[in-house]
């Protein structure tokens, strides 16, 4: 189902624990690091629920999406360390500046595109002083003013000192805040040769990069591009999908989500890199399709340019994740020395 | 209740308290309270404590029926977002969270969270906030909020609050200002005060009974078999804490812009026996702070004492008591039966929260 077509049923702010909680395990029993809980007005939030599956689970972590400006620095990391105590750390941060400006004003939040990714230097500049854990915090800057800040929990993981900070975005903003602050930069997917010659700046400074992308994989081929295809021509007999993302995508203000739509004008990017849902399904919809070798040989190409974390969705989720972890993921594992950490949606 | 399994968590610096929730010990005294018949249990907010709604959340996937009063401090968070994990945390458990909204009693702790604003603001920025959240709750249609503090362009969020009972939580509000008083008229369902003598207490009750909102007293209890007992215990747990924390106290009074707590410090200081009423005994709140003011003596005179601000007007309870889940458990057995066989009418409700 497509996010608008999501969005608009109320429903979906509902969460189903006991279905999420059967997810989470699927992806503990696959291979999978983390869950990708996602962040917007239409869902549940996902500290909380992170939280609540993270209760229920002892070994899947969780990447979970965070709207920087809404929540002061300090109340930030208390909740986040809070949660560390209690799944021992199990989750890293998806940090998204925005990407609809009426979206962010519902919020409380008039900032620029710009101003917001700004706010967000401050904003993290602000967790990772806490994070370091020596003493009191005090900053004066554009956005957030902090006296003699402290927190009493700390950061509790067996590996880290802080949690791990994927940026997300397209835009020269996001890359310079993903090197400055975040320990990954997480874009949506291109073709191989583009993505190797866009990130080469941000991996040089030793910050990791990350893809994030839907996955068609099927036995052949052929039954991948069929199955790609069906999913892009039911969008529409129920909702009018492309209509709703057009309206969210000429009111959006993010880079990556605009740039992906530019390249939906070509349907397939390479053989294996296809936009045909993007219309319809969003920029995040974005896929690998092929064959079970064809999907673990893009993964690998994207691996051998420099990419090193993918966050992968699939239609319906949980079939696709398990066909994923079945096949492709030990195909992969085989082939690779790089670190690979794959993660569905 | 971040301090379950430490007893005398209050008579030390905050800044010195372990914010590591030991999560055995909450569990164990969450669940020892769903079996004494509490309503509703405190997760309070400070910089010094886990983060109040994570802790709840976690809590509440590991017990079943007791609901959370989540302290939130207004001004640190969008309204938008906090009523998203209100509502999300609703929704994870059928509604079993309310809200205790403190508007802030410390400007050095406010400052810490990047909030410097004035004590009366904080309450006029406090009404602007609930008012947002509660329109959120309202369901009718998309929130649009132009004030002072908040400017809420079109907001609407799909995770609805989800309860049997309530189509949005019930508030609590802290304070023992005017100010604290004006927005419980407007926004909440009840006002926690600290405690006076039921005679000093009554004509402000009134006031806020007559405008429908509910007064609750947040208090300690020292409960024994008899009335020498409690006395005895009272005594000897402030003995045992040593003049440290008198100091300790004296620091966070003196920084403290919060009516509720440096009234009762006064009082206090002013009650030199330590006995404002046969039963109300201030002599802890220098040692563990104001919300140690406490009901102390036999299970009889608690009761009886409970009787007396209930026939004034009060109808809800928060209770303290050292250790909590001793004191608890020995409330539910030899008090509450005490308090249910004398009151009439309306049940009166009660929560807990250790210190």
């Amino acid at each position: 189902m497509s996010r608008a077509h999501q969005n608009s049923l109320s429903d979906t702010g509902r969460p189903d624990l006991d279905a999420q909680i059967a997810f989470a395990r699927a992806a503990e029993d696959h291979g999978i690091d983390s869950l990708l809980i996602d962040f917007g007005w239409s869902k549940p939030d996902p500290i909380l629920l992170a939280t609540a599956i993270g209760m229920a689970t002892s070994k899947v972590g969780f990447i979970i999406a965070h709207r920087s400006g809404l929540t002061s620095p300090t109340a930030f990391v208390q909740q986040i360390n809070t949660l560390s105590t209690l799944i021992n750390g199990r989750f890293a941060l998806n940090i998204v500046a925005g990407h609809s400006p009426a979206e962010q004003r519902s919020y409380g939040d008039m900032l620029p595109h710009d101003e917001r990714y700004e706010r967000t230097e401050e904003f993290l500049a602000l967790c990772r002083a806490f994070w370091k854990n020596d003493g009191e915090v005090n900053f004066a800057g554009r956005y957030y003013c902090i006296e003699h800040g402290r927190v009493n929990t700390p950061f509790q993981s067996p590996t880290r000192t802080f949690p791990e900070l994927l940026i997300a975005g397209q835009s020269a903003a996001a890359q310079r805040l993903s090197v400055s602050q975040g320990t990954c930069w997480m874009r949506l997917a291109d073709t191989p040769a583009r993505v190797a010659a866009e990130i080469g700046a941000v991996a040089d400074t030793g910050t990791e990069v990350g893809l994030r992308c839907a996955i068609v994989a099927r036995p052949s081929h052929e039954e991948a591009v069929n199955a790609a295809q069906a999913i892009a021509a039911a969008a529409g007999t129920v909702f009018d999908d492309r209509r709703k993302e057009r309206e969210f995508v000429a009111h959006t203000d993010s880079v990556s989500f605009k740039t992906v739509h530019q390249l939906a004008e070509t349907e397939w990017l390479t053989p294996c890199v296809w936009t045909g849902a993007v219309r319809s399904h969003g920029a995040a919809a974005i896929a690998l399709v092929g064959s079970v070798q064809e999907i673990s040989s893009t993964l690998l190409e994207f691996g051998r340019v420099g990419v090193s974390q993918f966050i992968l969705s699939g239609w319906p989720n949980l079939d696709e994740m398990q066909f994923f972890g079945r096949h492709v993921l030990p195909m992969v594992r085989e082939q690779e020395h790089a670190q690979l950490v794959p993660v569905p949606a | 209740m971040s301090s379950a399994g430490a007893q005398h968590r209050g008579a030390t610096a905050r800044a010195s308290q372990s914010g590591v929730p030991d999560i055995a010990a909450h569990v164990a005294f969450c669940r020892r309270a769903d079996e004494c018949g509490m309503d509703s249990l405190l997760t309070a907010f400070g910089f010094h404590r886990p983060d109040p709604i994570v802790l709840a959340s976690a809590l509440a996937m590991l017990t079943e029926r007791i609901t959370f009063m989540v302290a939130v401090r207004s001004g640190v968070s969008s309204p938008t977002a906090l009523v998203q994990q209100v509502n999300t945390v609703a929704a994870l458990t059928g509604g079993r969270i309310c809200l205790n909204i403190v508007a802030g009693h410390t400007p050095a702790e406010q400052r810490a969270y990047g909030d410097f604003l004035s004590h009366d603001e904080r309450y006029e920025r406090t009404d602007e906030f609930l008012t947002i959240c509660r329109s959120l709750w309202s369901g009718d249609g998309p929130t649009t909020f132009n004030g002072k503090y908040y400017t809420i362009d079109s907001a609407r969020l799909n995770t609805p609050f989800v309860s049997r009972e309530r189509t949005q939580p019930e508030i609590f509000l802290g304070g023992n200002s005017l100010a604290a008083e004006q927005l419980a008229m407007k926004h909440a369902d009840c006002l926690w005060r600290l405690p006076d003598t039921p005679e000093r207490l009554r004509p402000r009750v009134a006031t806020l009974v007559d405008r429908g909102v509910e007064v609750g007293l947040l208090v300690s209890v020292i409960a024994r078999p008899t009335r020498e007992e409690a006395v005895d215990a009272a005594y000897r747990m402030i003995e045992s804490l040593g003049a440290k924390p008198i100091v300790t106290h004296r620091d966070f009074a003196s920084s403290s812009d919060s009516v509720a707590f440096t009234s009762t410090y006064k009082l206090a200081d002013e009650t030199a026996s330590g006995w404002l009423s046969p039963y109300l005994w201030s002599g802890a709140v220098p040692y563990l702070g104001a919300p140690a003011i406490a009901l102390v003596g036999s299970a009889d005179d608690v009761a009886s004492a409970i009787i007396e601000y209930r026939d004034i007007g009060i109808t809800q309870f928060l209770f303290m008591g050292w250790p909590d889940i001793e004191e608890m458990t020995f409330f539910s057995q030899a008090v509450e039966p005490l308090v249910r066989a004398k009151e009439a009418g309306a049940a009166l409700r009660m929560a807990v929260s250790s210190w």
